[in-house]
Parts: C-alpha cells; structure tokens; sequence
C-alpha cells in the first residue's frame, strides 16, 4: 500500500540532513517514531509527549480530533515535535513518502528553533521526558491509593487546569519564595532608609504564578494536592515557551521545509504533491490567523529584504511579540490584507474596525499582537492574602473584559484550590466587577 | 543521522482516559433524558426510534476575554475591497485557530454533541446505572409457578411413574446375560419374566419457574380538571415506567384504561389525546382493571403492575370504595402505584423532607381537595402503602424523576 520503505525514509533523511547542515542550522538529534493512526491520535491528544498524567481532558481530545477528522474538518498534523534532545517526533504509517519528507524536513526546522531560540533557554530537554514520567506515575499513584481515587485526583486536576497559564509570561522569571522576597525588601531597606514596605503583606509583590502561589500558601492542602498542583504548574512551564513563539516557530519550520525540499531536486511525482500541501499548510486563512501563514510570509519577506543571515539571528532571539511590532510593517500588513473586526453589541452585528491602510495599520498590528500566544489569556495575579485568610486575585484589564460565567467557573476552581474564602477583581463595561 | 523507530505499539495509550471523558458525557447525557422524556411521544414507540438528545460538552474552563468591543480580533485573507466599519457577519466569529493558546479561545461557545440513541439505549441509559440497589431482590419478585419435571430414575417409586422403557431395558440386559450364562435358553419355551428388581421408577423434582412476561395497566384521569399540563406530567411519568419495566421483562403488555366517571379501555393515542368532561370516579377505573386482570391476566402468569394517575379529585362518596379495590389490586400486583399530579406541590419539594412528602401526609396545607379537609384519597391511602403499595406527588416535571426513585426504591439522586 505504501509507497515507501524505511529504507526510503533513511535515504531522505540523509539528504534533508545534509541541506540543513549547509543551510547553517544547529538541532537536536531527531527520533523518528513511525505510528499508525490510532497511536497517532494518541500522541496528539497528549501533545507528543510519550509519557503524560492521565486526565479525562486527553481523552476529550482524542475524541475531538477523531471525530473532527472524520467529518473531513481537519488533517491529522504532518508533524508532531517535542522540545526534548533528543526530539521525539512522529511519522503517521500512513502517510505518502512526500508528506514524510515535509514533515522530517519541518521537523529538522523546529528542533533547530528549539536548541536556538533564546524562549527555550531555560527549558530543559534533557529532562523533560522523565519528569513527565514521573509525574505521571505520581498521579497513577494517587488514583490507585484507595484513600484517594481518580475522583478527587480529578477535583484537583480539573481545578489546577482552569489556571494553568496563569503562569509568569516570560521565561527567565524565577518564582521567588516569601523569604527571598523578605531578604531582598530588607536589603533594600538597608540601603535606603526612606524605603518602608509594609512587610506583612503577602505577597509583598504582585504574584503572577497562581498555581505555585496558592501551592505554597494555601493552609489546608493535603500534600498530595499540593504536589499535583505542582506538577501542573511544572508542565506549564513547558508549554510557555511555545505559547510564546507559536507564529515564528511555525514560520522557521515552514520556511526551512520550503528551503530544504526545492534544493533535495525531487522527482516530480514527489516534488508536485508535495508543493501543493506546502501551499495547504501556509495558506491563509479568510478571517482568521494562520500562524502557519503569518510566521511563514514573514521570514520570507525577511529574507528577502535582508538575506538568510539576517533570519538566522531573528529566530534565535526574538519571540511573537516582538518579532510582529519589528517585522510586521504597513506594507507587509497591507499586502496580506490584515483587518481588525470586533462584535457590536447594539447592532448585533460584526463590523471591522480598522483595515491595513495608512491609518490604521498600526492599530491592526497592535490588535494582531493581542491576538498571538498568551496575550489571547487574561492576566490574573495574587494580589494580596487578607488576615481573614481571603485570597484576593486582580484581574489586569487591557479593555478586554473577561467572560464572566467563564470566569465564574473558574473562580469556583480556584476556591477547590484555596479552600477558603477568594475575592477576584476585574472590571465589566467599565465598572469594576468582584466576585 | 535521524533515528527511525517502528513504534513499540504499547496498548491504546488514551484508552482510560477516553472512558473517562465518556463517563462524564454519558452522566450529561443522562441529565439531558430528564428533559427529553417530558417533550417526546415515546411511550411504547418502537424501541428503534431514534432520539436526538443535545448534550452539553465537558467543558474545561479557563479565564478567556468576553464580548466586549474591545475584544478585537484579527484576520487575513479577502480581496483589497474591504472597508472599515464594514459588516462582515452576524454572530460572532470563532475565533483563530492554532495560536499557542489557542484553546482557551476554541473553547469558547456551546460545545453541544448532539447525541443520537434509540429508545432501547435510552432505557440502558436511565436505568443501567440508576444505582438502584435492592430493586433485583425486592421489587422483582417475578410471579413464580411450580411445575414438576421429570430427573433422572430411582429403584423406588410410586406405580404411577414406573418408567416401562427402562424397566424393560433392565430385564433384557438380565435375559441376556442369563443367556451368556447359560442358565437360560432362548430357544426353550421357558418364559423370562421381570423381576422386582428390574423396576425403576422416574424421579421427580419440583421446579420454579418465573414468569418474564408483565403486564402494566396504566390507569389515569381523563375527567375535565385534568387539564393538558397534568396529562403531560403523567404521561412522562408513565413512560418512565413503561420503559424501566420493558427493560426487566422480555414480554410487556400495557393497558390503558382512562376514566372519569365511567372507565374504558383505550389505546395509548386515545389516553393521551381524548379529554371528557364531567366528574371523577376512580374507583370504574379500578374495577376494571380487576376484570380485566381476571379474564386476560391471570396473576400466576404475569407480573402485574398497575399505575394511577389522577388529580387527587374524586366523588367522596367513592373514596371508601376506591381504597377496598386498591387493596384487591395490590394483592394481585407485584407493585401498586398511586400518583397524584398537584402543581401546588411545586413550591413545596425542596422545603418538605422528601419521607414525608411521599410517604406522609404534609397534604391538609395544599389540598386541591376541597371538600372535606383531610379526607381525601391520599390522606386514606396512607394506611395501605407498604412495600407493595406506593402513592407519590408530581408536580412538575422535575419530580417525575423522584417519583420514580420513591416507587422503586434507589438510592434518589441528588
């Protein structure tokens, strides 16, 4: 049936290497996992990573994937990579050679992107795939110890969820103890007599990682809820980095297929599928954001402009954010045609807002970088523990308002974790809001 | 060099996590029934029909951005005609997808799974897992008969249930060792005779054997004062038993008798549909049903169960009637169930503990009797009702499900 042998993907693996060797790029060695469909929809649905905590979550996942393919509505990926070295990725058995040799090539790019860019520093890929193991068999452990059961492992699973990405949104930004805190206000105070903090209060400074926060100073945890939290807020720090670099990421790896494959010289039974399922993939999307697209077009008006060299150095030191409000100028905002629309509540209707011309390009860049990673969730931090034993979180508005039966849930969440009282403050048309 | 590796096909990695999530929609499911049986005509349908149940998604909650204007978003694409303040659609569009975090916005909006089953799968889904612990013992007492079956042979017997067949056999393997022996010549005019100890006789053992086979008489107001909402309640009521019983009994037959003065036997279109007018005698409604009982169901065949549905109304001077016929209808019947449809038990359900409102009398302060305070059906019933006999209050749909755990007997969910 195939129109491949492992042979085949050797050979290719050889060539596509050999490009990227010339092209300059520095990757972890890659793993290759050849699976069939179910297994693949099984990776998925744990994001790649070979071993995961069980939570009913990933097998909503699967399903949806499932059932969305089955109704035509999407792909199963090409490619599927892991931040680990070396990195874990996955070639679907079924799959024709041509969408093999994009997705090895792809996958050559991201694990470069990986090793390189300066947002996965801090992340740890010689580790990574123990401490989901372990994690996992943490977990495992909780649900077959009779005094807890996957019932109450849930409670505390699905509740640490809801806040999982209320995580610091910059890597590098070490979640500091109350002491620490303690002995760097103090030496300050040293140092300038003038200065006096009020030293009982906690957190002496806004604290964005909820989940480490209430893990520390929640009083009536039991240990394993703690420690589950832990692991949540641990695999979010995984995540972050990606979060953070998702349109250049994908725009590296697209950039380096497109590169890698026109300088293999295919055979035309392979070079043609193969052109066509790369425009599939960077196409764009009418109305939407394809970060596949953005990232994509990007790089190459970069290239174009500045030469190769000049892409190396962005991929290693920029993320999202700032590589839209450098690179994304009038003419490239123009071109692609970017709008901004929003929903008008009076009129019940959606209307665009500004569209890439002289006059509003800039709001539209401004709105796209809004739109990107974690700028998509609301900021949320601890913003002090009353001597009540409130905790009281703060919702930092930038003009979007929360959904309030989301924020809801979530604050009932957040409660399960705290066990006690919890007040959360945003604003909601332009008056504030408390729970 | 890359590594390739066939995959080390570990066992469906996703499985119990995939029938976790399935536990949970299924719970959604079961909460969404409750609303379905009260809308559909389902009650004995086909077992095939096929309903469509919408079923909330299991959502995973996050902080995401709402509705406001502010909340912009962003898109490509189109040709260069497009202009600000241009209107380019109704609802609100889905949001892009695949950013990092791009869940928390897909998520968004009513996850729904329209989730089709058939009658059948729907009966599964009330009562598979209705926790309803000691109904197999109690309540399903199917009617037994006695009936004698043949086992095996034994020397000693009773003449009747001599076996000619073995006895005979006996006799011949003794002739024909005789013949072996010697001591008998088959050609000689000697007779062989049978002998005492060639005699075996059949064994017999009693046995029980249960009768799968129910019949539910369904018996209901159809006087003026019932009115459609009433009807409405009783027969999702009714069908919440129809399909529970179907579902233990291999052979269910239904009857319907309605009344209002007068009873009569009916189909389930006509229960539902005809109204009359006019008073309310229940006891017609039970009478026959015992005539009924005795010319087509004989008790030691079927396990009967007979339902009421009423208003509660009813002529006092038949009220003393009504409750000897119950008490004959109970003793046929495995389960007597009397139902009463009182909206003005509404309020009262969660203020009331549950005991006594299905089992006691906090009745006086909401009769929708009138006439005599306290001296009305329900009141009377209240020295009938044991295990055999249950009486339950409905008044809206909400109780339907309670009532139905009161007359069963499970655990109530909560």
């Amino acid at each position: 049936m195939s129109d491949w042998t492992e042979a085949d993907l050797l050979h290719w693996d050889e060539k596509i290497l050999r490009v990227a060797e010339d092209l300059g790029l520095d990757w972890h060695p890659i793993d290759y996992e050849i699976i069939d469909y179910a297994e693949m929809l099984g990776a998925m649905a744990y994001v790649g990573l070979p071993t995961h905590y069980r939570h009913w979550s990933y097998g909503k996942e699967y399903e949806r994937t499932h059932t969305l393919y089955n109704m035509g509505q999407t792909g199963l990926p090409y490619e599927m990579i892991i931040n680990s070295n070396p990195s874990i990725a996955y070639l679907m058995r079924e799959n024709a050679l041509y969408i093999h040799l994009l997705t090895m090539a792809h996958c050559v790019g991201h694990s470069d992107f990986f090793k390189q860019n300066r947002m996965f520093a801090e992340t740890n890929p010689e580790n990574i795939i123990d401490s989901f193991k372990s994690a996992a068999k943490y977990v495992r452990k909780l649900i077959e110890d009779p005094s807890i059961g996957i019932d109450r492992v849930e409670h505390i699973l699905d509740a640490a969820h809801s806040i999982k990405y209320q995580v610091p949104r910059f890597p590098g930004i070490k979640y500091k103890s109350r002491d620490e805190l303690l002995a760097i206000e103090k030496q300050k105070m040293t140092e300038q007599e003038s200065y006096s903090p009020d030293l009982t209060k906690n957190p002496l400074e806004p604290e964005y990682n909820l989940l480490r926060f209430i893990a520390e100073h929640s009083h009536r945890l039991e240990e394993w809820e703690r420690n589950l939290i832990l692991i949540v807020e641990e695999s979010s720090k995984y995540f972050i980095p990606q979060a953070l670099t998702k349109v250049m990421n994908e725009g590296w790896a697209c950039t380096i297929h497109y590169k890698i494959i026109n300088e293999l010289n295919l055979p035309d039974n392979l070079h043609l599928p193969f052109i066509k399922l790369h425009n599939q993939v960077v196409r764009p999307h009418l109305g939407q954001l394809n970060p596949y697209h953005l990232g994509f077009k990007l790089f190459e008006k970069i290239v174009e402009e500045s030469g190769f060299e000049e892409a190396m150095i962005v991929r290693e030191v920029h993320n999202d954010i700032s590589f839209l409000r450098f690179y994304a100028d009038q003419k490239f905002l123009e071109d692609m045609n970017y709008f901004s629309y929003s929903f008008k509540k009076e009129k019940k209707i959606i209307t665009i807002d500004d569209i890439s011309d002289n006059g509003g390009w800039e709001a539209v860049r401004d709105e796209l970088i809004k739109n990107v990673g974690l700028n998509r969730v609301p900021v949320i931090f601890v913003d002090e523990v009353e001597k009540d034993n409130s905790l009281c979180l703060a919702h930092e508005h930038d003009g979007r308002d929360l959904d309030l039966n989301y924020a809801q849930k979530v604050y009932d969440h957040i409660k399960t974790l705290w066990k006690d009282e919890v007040k959360l403050v945003t604003m909601v048309e332009n008056e504030i809001w408390e729970f | 060099m890359s590594v390739f590796r066939k995959h080390k096909s570990i066992v469906d990695r996703a499985s119990s996590d995939r029938m976790r999530h399935k536990k949970k929609i299924d719970k959604a499911i079961k909460e969404s029934i409750k609303d379905v049986i009260a809308e559909e005509s389902i009650i004995g349908q086909d077992g095939k029909k096929k309903i469509r149940i919408p079923v909330r998604g299991i959502k995973e909650y996050r902080f995401i951005y709402g509705n406001n204007e502010e909340n912009k978003s962003v898109g490509s694409g189109g040709d260069h005609s497009l202009k600000k303040g241009q209107k380019i659609g109704q609802k609100r569009a889905e949001k892009g997808q695949g950013q990092g975090t791009g869940k928390a916005s897909d998520q968004k909006g009513d996850e729904y799974y329209d989730v089709e089953v058939s009658l059948e799968e729907l009966a599964e889904y009330l009562f598979a897992d209705l926790e309803l612990p000691d109904l197999e013992k109690k309540q399903f007492k199917f009617v037994s008969q006695e009936s004698i079956k043949r086992k095996g042979y034994r020397f000693k017997g009773i003449r009747p249930r001599l076996s000619k067949k073995e006895t005979l056999k006996r006799k011949i393997r003794r002739q024909k060792m005789a013949e072996k022996n010697g001591t008998h010549d088959p050609e000689g005019d000697e007779r062989f005779p049978f002998h005492k100890d060639d005699l075996k006789y059949h064994h017999i053992k009693p046995k029980i054997k249960e009768n799968s086979a129910a019949v539910i008489f369904f018996l209901m107001d159809v006087s003026g004062s019932m009115s459609q909402e009433r009807k409405f309640l009783a027969r999702s009521f009714f069908f919440l038993l129809y399909q529970f019983l179907n579902h233990k009994y291999e052979k269910v037959d239904v009857v319907f008798i309605s009344h209002s003065t007068h009873a009569n036997r009916v189909t389930e279109d006509d229960f539902f549909k005809v109204g009359t007018y006019g008073g309310t005698i229940i006891s017609s409604a039970l009478q026959l049903e015992l005539d009924t009982i005795e010319k087509e169901y004989h008790p030691n065949t079927w396990n009967i169960y007979s339902f009421y549905c009423g208003d509660g109304e009813n002529w006092s001077s038949d009220n003393e009637k009504c409750l000897d016929l119950f008490r004959e209808i109970k003793d046929l019947s495995q389960l007597t169930g009397y139902c009463e449809i009182n909206e003005q038990y509404q309020g009262l359900a969660d203020e009331v503990d549950k005991d006594d409102v299905f089992h006691g009398t906090p009745w006086g302060t909401f009769s929708a009797w009138k006439n005599e305070e306290l001296e009305n059906l329900w009141a009377k019933l209240t020295p009938v009702c044991d295990q055999k006999f249950k009486k339950v209050m409905i008044g809206e749909t909400a109780h339907i499900w309670k009532a139905f755990h009161s007359l069963f007997g499970g655990k109530s969910q909560s």
